[in-house]
């Protein structure tokens, strides 16, 4: 067990790994909340996109992807927003649209096959100092975005119009919260992977959300039940050798499983 | 009771849909300190209407102004307090304790990186007392009933400290006792804080004495500066269609 922590690698997967638990599940508690939680699955394959581009160019896939899913959450609260779009028929569109690109953009680009799995499905092994630094600093100003902006986009999440009839600056604050989801999706593909992120994000909110607490308590359930899934799941993959997203999420999985049993007994 | 400025002024206001027209030409001003009742069938168009003076529906034509600004120039919307109509119909798993809730009430009122003041507090505190729901502040809202919700909704109206109150039927499910204490509530805002109040209602007999006046929408608009003797008025039962039975009990409730 601690033998593991001496590896540099499992450090970085450790620190990393944390960040994104709690960035992710402080985001996801305001995106489930706004029913908005497909969007994960549509800003991870958004990512993707900046994976495949940043492998092809030769350039860190990581800082690509945060511009490319950043772009693709401005499009998608655009197109929500100025147009009588339904949301998830919007997210479905950019869903498929990237992952269209991302694959050919793999296909034309040939032998690298190896490392976009793991981009898919994580990889502790894959995390450097470079991208700890990164995710620790970009993770950082976007969780002191959403801890600034956290009661205006409560009350936006409890009723959007009555917020707006009150003063606080609904559409700003709602690019604020999918940019901030984007950068956050971005920075998590390489631990989670991209195809396992949305799991990070909504489960852990949804199972906090069995408890039927008060707002400050719900937050802080989906945090701790997000980084035990993570600080378990990265040990299962080093011990195991399984991609860390898949471990992650089973995690996640089983701690929603329980939430839901023990708060639906008859 | 001194009427000073206008709060909004509304010329030759038009909405329609697919060429139905649902507001037709209506113009009127509210001025500070008035109390405003609001009726007229359902589907008359009030919370249109309504829905318009708050920016949150463009009208097809004419001019809103609020505070002598045009709409989209105002800035202090926390002077405005609001409460749909069907505010009760929440999520029922929402995240939230009665006390979040009426908490919301004092976000706009809050610098950026400010908690709760031991003033915001008091006046939360206060809105809850004056809604009765003060018993219920821990409770999750999700579990409450209709009515309790609606209450609910008007505490975190009352916590914003507003200058000017707009209700759209906020009394739907509240039960009689409740309602008489709202309407006694209303009345003592209105007549010792001033506040401006627009409450769009089915009820209006049992209010009478403490409006002002009293709008009639039904496509047009219809004001009555003397609502007391319009109430008694033959030709209401056209204006507000098959409710008009309800206009008669104003003896009730005082
Ligand atoms: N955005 C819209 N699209 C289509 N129809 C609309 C829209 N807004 C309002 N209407 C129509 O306008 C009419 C007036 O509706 P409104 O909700 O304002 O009535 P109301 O007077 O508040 O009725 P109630 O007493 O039932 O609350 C209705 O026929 C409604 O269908
Ligand atoms: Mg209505």
């Amino acid at each position: 067990m601690t033998e593991m922590l001496q590896y540099s690698f499992m450090q970085n997967a450790f620190i990393a790994g944390v960040v994104i638990a709690i960035l992710a599940s402080v985001s996801g508690t305001f995106v489930v909340l706004r029913r908005y939680s497909m969007i994960s699955e549509t800003l991870a394959h958004s990512a993707l996109v900046g994976v495949a581009v940043g492998l092809v160019a030769g350039l860190n896939p990581l800082w690509v992807a945060v511009v490319v899913a950043l772009l693709s959450s401005w499009l998608i609260e655009y197109l929500r927003s100025s147009f009588a779009l339904y949301s998830d028929a919007v997210l479905a569109i950019l869903l498929s649209g990237s992952l269209a690109v991302a694959v050919i953009i793999v296909s034309l680009g040939g032998a690298f096959n190896n490392s976009l799995f793991s981009y898919l499905f994580g990889s502790i092994l894959s995390v450097s100092s470079g991208d700890v630094m990164m995710i620790v600093v970009v993770g950082g100003v976007a969780l002191a975005l959403l801890l600034i902006f956290s009661k205006e986009l409560y009350f936006i999440a409890y009723d959007e119009e009555v917020a707006q009839t009150s003063g606080i600056k609904v559409k700003a604050l709602n690019f604020l919260l999918v940019s901030v989801v984007a950068i956050i999706i971005a920075l998590s593909v390489r631990v989670v992977g991209s195809l396992l992120i949305g799991a990070l994000m909504v489960i852990p909110s949804v199972s906090a959300l069995q408890f039927k607490k008060g707002f400050k308590s719900t937050t802080l359930l989906a945090l701790l039940f997000a980084v035990v899934s993570v600080l378990f799941g990265i040990t299962l993959s080093y011990e195991f050798s399984l991609p860390s997203g898949a471990t992650i999420v089973l995690c996640v999985l089983f701690i929603f499983i329980v939430s839901l049993v023990l708060n639906n007994k008859k | 009771m001194k009427f000073h400025l206008p709060i909004f002024e509304v010329k030759n206001l038009n909405f329609n849909v697919a060429k139905e027209n649902i507001l037709d030409n209506i113009s009127f001003d509210i001025l500070q300190g008035e109390y405003i009742a609001i009726i007229g069938p359902n589907g008359g168009g009030k919370t249109t209407l309504i829905r318009m003076l708050l920016g949150l529906e463009k009208p097809t034509s004419g001019e809103i102004k609020i505070y002598g600004k045009r709409l989209k120039d105002f800035k202090r919307w926390d002077k405005i307090g609001y409460v749909p109509q069907r505010a009760s119909h929440v999520d029922s798993n929402f995240p939230a304790t009665v006390q979040d809730i009426v908490n919301m009430g004092r976000t706009s009122k809050r610098a950026m990186f400010s908690g709760m003041s031991t003033h915001d507090h008091e006046v939360v505190r206060d809105a809850m007392i004056k809604m009765d729901v003060l018993d219920l502040a821990q409770k999750i809202v999700g579990t409450l009933s209709g009515g309790q919700r609606q209450r609910v909704m008007c505490a975190r109206a009352l916590a914003s400290s507003p200058e000017i109150l707009i209700l759209d039927e906020p009394n739907t499910g509240v039960d009689a006792r409740s309602q008489n204490r709202f309407y006694a509530l209303l009345r003592s805002l209105n007549k010792n804080e001033g506040i401006t109040i627009v409450f769009i209602t089915h009820d209006v007999g049992v209010i009478v004495d403490d409006i002002a006046r009293l709008f009639t929408i039904n496509q047009k608009a219809t004001i009555c500066n003397n609502p007391k003797q319009t109430l008694s008025c033959e030709d209401m039962s056209t204006l507000y269609g098959i409710d008009a039975h309800l206009v008669h009990n104003h003896k009730h409730g005082h």
